[in-house]
Order: structure tokens, then sequence, then C-alpha cells
């Protein structure tokens, strides 16, 4: 694809954006807090949750039931915890200039081992049944992202188009794993994962943050993140910096594929059932949205970890907005449209330049400056 | 001045013609749709090997039954080759065309004119394609999320629309859809019906286009992978060029829309998931580069053709559906290895 040119200072996430040219005198606090990338996601955060709890107050209280919480904010936190594990190997493959389409699939072919295997096991109901099938489900997903990883980083195969085959593709795969069939079992272990509660907070939040931290202290305790990030804003020159451009993005793809696999038992879990042509059926598509949510600019070189957390924060209160306000729930997917339409053109950098140089600069892409 | 430049021009002349010949034809570019050429042929024999029997697998009436059922997918394939030659993708064609059908199973009961229905069923995919077109060209968003909000705007729609199945009962609408010239007779006969005729002259004037204006080579020279900097330099109009094929592709979205209502003659607001991805598929079967640049929209027909055989295999087989999917993926590595294997033997 080729996309918008890519900005070739890479900065840290705290530092503002770099729109203003170095000359310019520091800009004030309020200015470097209204230019931080989290700022217009955090306000629409809080907006959408204001607006529901005005709509109804119940909304933001939380309660503790036999020790475990519960409320609607409870529930959104629950929600999100599957577009986030989705969206943090989404983070780490759009940061390399990447992108995995193929996550919904692996999801569906996760699940479906897991369930398969726990509908042949002797005793479904054990514990240690339970960590087989699920380590067998993670084990599946290692080898999507093998496949990813090798089409993308050895045979230089664009990644939107590598792992589309495995979209394409991964479902039929799950389809024959369950012959087609709608597999149900019951496995209280298992369903543990998806509707249990660990210290009274639920067990998908749980996972979902023990591997938001883990990706954070790989990526951010170490140079690894800063490599992704040269990896996407120019691969051969981080090659020839001496970076190990093949294996990283090999990597990324692996984890991305890993996290797939979990977040599919995890979303899975709670009903048990293994239906290979719906579960994560446009999975991809809240992925992305809540990467480019959370200002992650699609064209790589970047990413930002809190700024996702936010986005899958922002994409399961919109769903739950949409219950609140008693809007149609056909309406939902017109409405997810309309903000993923907005937030996109707010983030594009025409728009910003367009506001700060006035309407005369909106004119299709300017020639590049000829040497004389 | 004048003259020496008159002498000089006919002197490249020779240098293309020594090329022509057959040595142009195995030149790299060239390549994948011979791949795709041969795949073809490879299908067909296994098909008449497996299933020929007495009355034989390749006939008329097998090509007429892959254009009548894949000519709504023929249409797609022919604007998404447009978008990606340019280095784009559209991916809301699928949702575009599940759009056009519910409007169109609304409209009629109401006692809209038919004609004014199939105009409106074009415009919303002109609408739709300009709408990305805006957002790639002006607000520098990339094709994909340009793509992918429009889908979801779309898919949205169709839920404002309806969320059931509804069926087209208009008679002149069914008149059109059963509208067909038959040939043959007995058990071989084979027919042209107005789906397909549509489908082909859309192949024939894409074809134009692309190979034979100006607009044709910008759309080539905005895929090369500067951007489009350098046609843009020729004086060609690159930025317009890149708004147009989203148009084209959301305007060839909107026919297809039609001729996907003509075949099942209902409107579902979940028909066309998947549908942009075979699109893509056909496209790339057909020997255009995903890369952009490069690329046949006739190799496009054959590579419908061969997506299409795919399917009658499968069935002919009797193998599970979901098989398709898997076949599609395989087929799809195969060209996409074979693309990046040319691609890399180029280079060095």
């Amino acid at each position: 694809m080729s996309g918008p040119t890519v900005e070739l200072t890479p900065d840290t996430p705290s530092s503002p954006p770099p729109a203003q040219p170095a000359a310019q005198p520091r800009p004030s606090v309020a200015r470097r807090i209204m230019q931080h990338q989290l700022f217009w996601p955090v306000v629409a955060l809080i907006a959408l949750i204001i607006l529901c709890g005005i709509k109804n107050p119940t909304f933001l209280t939380i309660e503790l039931r036999d020790g475990n919480l519960f409320g609607q904010l409870v529930d959104i936190a629950r929600m999100s915890a599957t577009p986030l594990l989705l969206a943090l190997g989404m983070a780490l493959v759009i940061a390399t200039g990447g992108i995995d389409l193929s996550v919904g699939a692996v999801m569906a072919i996760s699940l479906a081992v897991s369930l398969t295997y726990l509908d042949g096991a002797a005793n479904p109901g054990s514990v240690s049944t339970a960590a087989v099938a699920v380590l067998l489900g993670v084990a599946v997903a290692l080898a999507a992202g093998l496949f990813n990883g090798f089409m993308v980083s050895v045979l230089g195969v664009q990644p939107f188009i590598a792992t589309m085959i495995l979209m394409v593709a991964g479902r039929g795969v799950a389809m024959l794993i369950t012959q087609g069939q709608i597999t149900t079992v019951t496995s209280a272990p298992f369903k543990f994962l998806g509707s249990g509660f660990v210290f009274g907070i639920p067990t998908p939040v749980i996972i979902a943050l023990i591997m938001l931290v883990a990706v954070a202290i790989l990526v951010r305790r170490t140079a690894l993140g800063m490599l992704l990030e040269s990896i996407g804003i120019n691969r051969e020159a981080s090659r020839l910096a001496g970076v190990q451009s093949r294996n990283i993005t090999w990597l990324v793809y692996i984890v991305c594929a890993l996290l797939a696999g979990l977040a599919g038992i995890v979303y899975g879990a709670p009903t048990m059932a293994a239906d290979a042509n719906n579960i994560g059926l446009m999975k991809e598509m809240d992925a992305i949205m809540c990467v480019v949510l959370g200002g992650t600019a699609l064209s790589g070189g970047k990413f930002y970890l809190s700024g996702t957390v936010v986005g899958a924060l922002i994409l399961s209160t919109i769903e739950r907005a949409v219950v609140i306000f008693h809007i149609p729930s056909q309406i939902t997917p017109l409405f997810k449209a309309l903000v993923i339409i907005v937030v996109c053109v707010a983030q594009s950098p025409k728009l910003r330049e367009l506001l700060r140089d006035g309407a005369a600069k909106l004119r299709p892409r300017a020639l590049p400056e000829v040497a004389s | 001045m004048t003259t020496t430049v008159q002498s000089q021009a006919p002197t490249p002349a020779p240098v293309r013609s020594r090329l022509s010949g057959l040595r142009r034809y195995l030149s790299p570019e060239y390549l994948p749709i011979a791949g795709t050429i041969l795949t073809l042929i490879l299908m067909l024999v296994i098909g008449e090997v497996r299933y020929g029997g007495e009355r034989g697998f390749v006939s008329p009436k097998l090509f007429s039954n892959l254009l009548q059922d894949n000519a709504y997918l023929l249409v797609l394939a022919v604007g998404m080759t447009f978008v990606i030659i340019t280095g784009g993708i559209d991916l809301s064609v699928g949702a575009v065309v599940a759009l056009v059908g519910l409007v169109i199973a609304t409209l009629l009961p109401m006692g809209v004119p038919l004609p004014l229905v199939l105009i409106i069923g074009v415009l919303i995919g002109t609408t739709f394609g300009f709408l990305i077109g805006v957002l790639v060209e002006y607000f520098d968003i990339q094709p994909f999320i340009a793509s992918l909000a429009a889908m979801f705007l779309a898919r949205g729609l169709c839920n404002v629309v309806s969320v059931q199945s509804l069926a087209i009962k208009d008679e002149g609408f069914g008149a059109l859809a059963g509208w067909s010239l038959k040939f043959g007779e007995g058990r071989d006969i084979w027919k042209i019906n107005l789906s397909m005729i549509i489908a082909v002259l859309v192949l024939i004037v894409a074809y134009v286009i692309l190979h034979h204006t100006r607009f044709g080579r910008t759309v080539y020279g905005v895929g090369v992978g500067d951007g489009g900097n350098a046609v843009q330099l020729m004086g060609l109009k690159a930025g317009r060029t890149r708004l147009w094929v989203y148009v084209i592709s959301g305007t060839c979205a909107g026919v297809a829309g039609i001729l996907f209502a003509f075949y099942t003659k209902s409107g579902f607001n979940l028909t066309g998931i998947g549908m942009e991805l075979d699109a893509i598929a056909a496209v790339v079967i057909g020997g255009t580069l995903l890369a952009g640049g490069g690329g046949f929209v006739l190799g496009t027909g054959v590579g419908v053709l061969v997506y299409g055989l795919i399917q009658v295999l499968i069935a002919r087989e009797g193998l599970d559906s979901w098989w398709t999917k898997v076949f599609i993926g395989v087929v799809l590595l195969v060209f996409v290895v074979l693309q990046r294997a040319i691609a890399v033997r180029r280079r060095s």
C-alpha cells in the first residue's frame, strides 16, 4: 500500500506530535495537553461515559456483590478484553507498517481446536484438561503467526494480502476442525476464563491486563518497541543500521496471532460453543478501530499502547451507549461507522493543516519540490 | 530544431518492433497472466478428465454458467482492478452490493419507476466511491482504512433499511432478470442473459479506458510507487485520477449490486460479506500486482473464470462448501508468492 509519507521524526509517546516547526517557541502546557495524542480519545471516552451517566444514573455505580464487582462500567471493561487483546498485537503489527487481517479467523481456529479437544477428552471438567485445551488453542495460533510472519518477513508479501489469505482460508480450516458443526461442551475451568472472577475482577479483564503489562514491558522496557517503529519508518534503513528487521517482523506477527488465539478462547469461553462461521467475524475491524482510535497511524512507525487501551474502552462504551440510549440495535454499526470516519478525518494531518492555515490548503497532494 | 526532432523520432520504433513478437510476451510483466491462463487450462483439463464423460465438461454451457453465476463478481473485480493498479484497495464493495440490493427491494414496492430505481442503485455505489476517494485524496487517509469506514457505513445503512431478507417481486425487474438468448437444444442448451452482457460490456469499456486513454496511463503512473509524483510532474492529473478510480470502483459496485439482485431476486443485509475478498482474489489471480503499477483488466476476466471454476470443481467433487474458502486461500497464496518471486527476480 502506498500510504501517506511517514514522518521521519520518531518521537516518544509523551512528546507532542511533530506538527509544528522546531523554530517555534515551546507551546504552553494547555496547548501541549491539547496536542497530546491521547487528548481527543480520552475526551471522547469521558464524554461518552458522562452522556451515558446523565441518561442513566445507575450507569456510573459499581457495586460489590458476593465479593465480585458488578455494574455497567465493569461490563464495559469485560467487553473490552477481547478487542484489547486483539488490538495489542495489532498495534505492534501496525507499528512495523503492516496489518493483520487474520485475527478474527485465528480466534475461530483456536477456539475450534480447544473445544474440539475438550469435546473428545475423557474428563473435560478437570483443570489439567482445560489447561491442555488452552495450550493447544494457543499452539495453533502460534502456527498461524509463524505462517503470517513467514509470508511477510521472509517472502516479502504485502502484509495486507498475506494475512488476508489466512483470513479467507482460516475460517475454512476452522470449519474443517469442527466438521461444520457448532461444537458445544461443558467444562467449568474453561468457562472460568470467560465468565469467572479473580479478586472480584472479571477474569477476561485480568487476562487482558496481564497481557497489556507483558507487552508493555516487552516493547517499552527494552529497545524492541523502538526497533519496531524504526522498521515501520524505513525497513531498509533500519536493516542497514543493524536492526534484525526480518526476525523482529516475524516476531510481531507471532505475538499478534498468539494474542488473537487467546482472545478467541476468552471470547468463546462463556458460551463454550465453537461456531466456526461467526466467532471473531469482523473482529479484525474492531481491533483496527481500537488501534486507530488510540492515535496510532495505520502508516506505521509509531504506536501507542495506552491509546489502544482507550480505543478498546471507547469501542465497548459505544456498544453499551447504544443500548442505554434505546437506539435500535440495528443502528449500532452505522453509529460506529460515523465515529470511525469522524476520528479518521480528525486525525488526518491534512485537516490539522487546514485548520491551521485556512481553506486555501485543501488541494490535492502538493507537488514535490524539484531541485533546479 | 524541429526537423532534427522529427528525424530522430522514428528511431525508437524498430526497437519496439523487435521487442514485439514472442519475446515481448515472455517479459516478466506477462508472467503472472501466463500463470493465470495456465491455471485455467489446467483446471479445464482436470475437469474434462474427471467429469467429462460422454457429454464433455468443457462446453459453451460451462462458460455460460460460469459467467452467469459470476457476472456481478466480474463487474466488482473490474472496478477493483483500477483501484489496485493505483496501489490502493476498496474494501467497501461487498457492503455496497448488499445496500444496493436492499434499496432496490425497498423502493420497487413503493411504486418508484424501475429505471429510476436502477439509476439510484448505481448512484449509491458512485457516492460511496466518491466518499472513499475524497477521504483518500483530500484527507490523506489510507485507502484501506477509508474504504473500511465506507464498508462500515454501508453495512450500517443496510441494517437501517432492513434486517430481513426482502424478496423482489416487481414484474419489470423479473422480466429484465429473466431475459435471455438461448442457444443449442436439449440438455446442452446455453444462454446469454442481460447480466452477462452488462458484465462483458463493463470489461470491454474498462479495457479501452485502461489501455487506450490518457486517464488509463495515469492510473498506471499513480501506482508505480512514488505516490504518483512522477506522472504529476509529467503534467498528468495524479490527484484527480486517484479520486476517480474509487468513483469507478464504487460505480462498478453499484452495477454489481443490481446484477446480484438480478441473480438472487432479493435484498438482504448480510449478502456480500467477504465478497470484497473474492473480488481482490480474482484481481490477484488475474495477474494484477497488488503493489500497484501493473496489471491487465482482461486478466481479471480470466481470474474470475478461475475463481468460478474452483467453485464448480469443488461442487462436482462433492466437497463441503467450506473447502472453497481453503482452496481460494491456497490459490491466492500461490499467485501472491509467484508475484513476489517475479518481483524479486526483476530487481536482481
